[in-house]
């Protein structure tokens, strides 16, 4: 009984779940109360969070765990959810979206992230990454006249499966030779043999698909591309940061002694994911299909945190992943205000000359770009600071290099979309509205990211906290 | 000993054949049909090695259920229209000699493992699951399934609720201008609602309003 109460996000979640379910059931046209609802409980949960005590337990015998580290990957999905929730509003209701589920789908898929950051099991594991996973393949194609974002919600949802059933396979193997689901016991399990490695490879391939790093990012770009922009917006950032939660958590907790083996295979996907990113990234014209590379590529860098191996290693993957989001959620919101004549356009073309009639949008775009090009004094060059400095901690030179190249090059594309806007010819200038709820992301994104040079060590300090062990 | 060794052998080469055929027969009516035999198969192969539940479990949802339920989709469509087009490809596919290599190196890597294997002689103790021989394995998990994997449970249950949102989003549709049943409506209609007595003058006849 006295377990309960650690679990209070995650039931608090789902009876308001089931709770704004039977409201959408029983009143019509509930998608405006659903939609405050839904912003209404992610608050909620991310005050229960703050106001618990965050010592670290372990309860349902040992396979759900409450640490810091969970705590934090909680807040992180659960703030970047708010953000990515609001902005992504009046879009929308202007593509006649507006469903009642919507919300509800993607608080579902929080719970499945929930469950998938704290599980310290495989079952466990793999039921909440199911059901995120089943979450986002409903809001690929929650558009579902339109045919692309169908076609993307089946090619994600084939290929996806395909990789749970690798991953499942993984897990499988794992326990057979293991003879545990457990996280603590498979790192116990001293005899790591063959088999056991080669479970573990099962499950790099099932994780790397999810946060989609090279070579299994091919769904990417079609399915940002095809799904609505609001539901982009959630892939890029949402899943990315509980994906590699849940990757630092296996790579350091049951696979913590195999370091040696799995060291490879990281730098491996690290080096091909960052230029992948940067260079597939150069020919985009569509702009999500650029963004869909742009996070590759960033996942690619991440993922150079975790190879590290150390404490300070999955420490500047947290940072990174954290100032990711807040990169990226500025970014979408910039691209939700790109609306001409009633409809939202995609192409880079569009964004010629937006200087001149949208000063203050392409300003904020500006500062977004450059951050994710990682130009100091901006939070996208700490973010990358930190990273290789732990990868330099560890001595892989080779992966730092190229790390630094990859950031060079992907530097080109971020800036020729700010040449786009600030030289080029204007065109017709985009719909003006000013919508709190879009601008203000832009603004919060853009003030954290310009300010964070000042204190650098805030994010510093509360990650510190952190530890897996 | 020998029997059960037969029986084994007898269910799993009936596994693996209607297995391939699921996969090669052109009509996907037939290939639905090895699909249920596959299942069977496994199922018995199940209960071979004492998992009753699981075998029994097997029938009921796979062939029971989901199998049918394909059986029905398959029925549903234009089969024996479509199905020479379908499975003929319209040129060479040149993913076979790809898949065939990435296959083969994935086998040998199995080859590797399975020639490595050494089950463990002690599984790590699960400390719930109990393997009395007095219990039947139906009676272990249920005695685990409440309890201790509760909250397991629980997430089987929303996975198979946001299944149903999301089938439901994603194929329903409101139409317009049905003309539906309303019991209600039809219930609670009085007898002044439409019926109207009207005293008919001599000789003037009746005038109605509309």
């Amino acid at each position: 009984m006295l377990a309960i109460k650690f679990l209070i996000p995650e039931i608090f979640l789902s009876i308001s779940i089931f709770s704004l379910l039977m409201i959408g059931v029983f009143i019509k046209n509930s998608f405006e109360i659903i939609y405050r609802l839904s912003l209404f409980v992610i608050i909620l949960i991310i005050l229960i969070i703050l106001s618990g005590d965050s010592e670290s337990i372990k309860i349902f015998s040992e396979s759900f765990t409450i640490d810091r580290f969970s705590l934090y990957s909680k807040i992180l999905i659960l703030i970047s959810t708010f953000f990515v929730l609001l902005m992504s509003k009046k879009y929308i209701v202007d593509i006649k979206n507006n469903k009642f589920e919507y919300p509800i789908i993607i608080l579902l898929s929080i719970l499945g992230m929930f469950i998938m950051v704290s599980s310290n099991d495989l079952i466990l594991f793999y039921m909440g990454l199911e059901l995120q996973s089943l979450a986002l393949y409903i809001l690929a194609s929650i558009d579902r006249d339109n045919i692309k974002s169908s076609e993307a919600g089946v090619k994600y949802f084939v290929l996806s499966a395909l990789s749970s059933g690798l991953l499942l396979y993984g897990c499988s193997l794992i326990y057979g030779f293991t003879g545990s689901t457990n996280f603590e016991e498979i790192a116990n399990s001293k005899d790591f043999n063959v088999g056991t490695i080669f479970g573990m490879v099962f499950i790099l391939v099932g994780l790397a698909f999810k946060v989609s790093a090279v070579p299994f990012h091919m769904w990417t770009p079609d399915v940002y591309q095809g799904s609505p922009t609001s539901v982009t917006s959630f892939f890029s950032v949402v899943p990315k940061a509980a994906g590699i939660a849940i990757f630092i958590k296996f790579m350091y907790l049951p696979f913590r002694d195999v370091l040696n083996q799995w060291q490879y295979i990281l730098v491996f996907m690290s080096i091909a994911s960052m230029i992948l990113g940067a260079v597939a990234a150069i020919g985009q014209t569509n702009i999500k299909r650029l963004m869909a590379y742009s996070s590759i590529g960033h996942i690619g860098y991440a993922i150079a945190g975790i190879a590290a191996g150390t404490e300070n290693g999955f420490k500047s993957t947290l940072i990174y992943i954290s100032i990711y989001i807040v990169m990226n959620i500025g970014a979408f919101a910039c691209i939700l205000l790109m609306k001409r004549d009633g409809k939202y356009v995609e192409e880079i073309e569009e964004l010629s000359g937006v200087s001149k009639n949208h000063p203050m949008m392409s300003f904020g775009l500006l500062i977004i770009l450059f951050s994710l090009a990682g130009i100091p004094p901006l939070a996208g060059f700490f973010a990358k600071f930190y990273i290789f400095m732990a990868v330099i901690e560890s001595e892989m030179y080779t992966l730092a290099i190229i790390g630094l190249v990859t950031t060079v090059l992907s530097a080109f594309y971020y800036i020729r979309i700010i040449k786009i806007m600030y030289f080029d010819e204007p065109k017709k200038p985009f719909e003006k509205f000013v919508d709190y709820k879009i601008h203000g992301p832009i603004v919060l994104s853009c003030v954290l990211l310009v300010s964070f040079f000042i204190y650098p060590s805030i994010l510093n300090e509360i990650v510190s906290n952190i530890s897996i062990f | 000993m020998i029997a059960h060794a037969l029986f084994f052998y007898f269910f799993s080469v009936i596994a693996i054949v209607s297995a391939i055929f699921v996969i090669v027969s052109r009509n996907t009516v037939h290939a639905v049909f090895f699909l249920i035999l596959d299942f069977i198969s496994i199922a018995c192969l199940f209960i071979m090695i004492g998992a009753e539940f699981l075998g029994m479990m097997m029938l009921i949802v796979y062939v029971g259920a989901v199998a049918v339920l394909f059986l029905f989709v398959v029925m549903l469509m234009n089969v024996t229209e479509q199905k020479s087009s379908w499975f003929r490809g319209t040129k060479k596919s040149n993913h076979i000699p790809t898949g065939l290599i990435v296959g083969s190196v994935i086998l040998l890597e199995l080859i590797v493992i399975v020639g490595g294997w050494k089950y463990r002689d002690t599984f790590s103790e699960t400390k719930f699951l109990s393997f009395d021989k007095e219990f039947t394995n139906t009676h272990a998990i249920g005695n685990v399934m409440y309890t201790e994997y509760i909250h397991l449970f629980q997430i089987s249950g929303i996975i198979l609720l946001l299944a149903m949102i999301g089938a439901i989003v994603l194929t329903f549709r409101k139409r317009e201008g049905v003309k539906t049943q309303s019991y209600f409506k039809q219930v609670s209609r009085e007898r002044e609602d439409s019926v109207e007595l009207v005293d008919v003058e001599f000789d003037k006849g009746v005038k109605f309003d509309d």
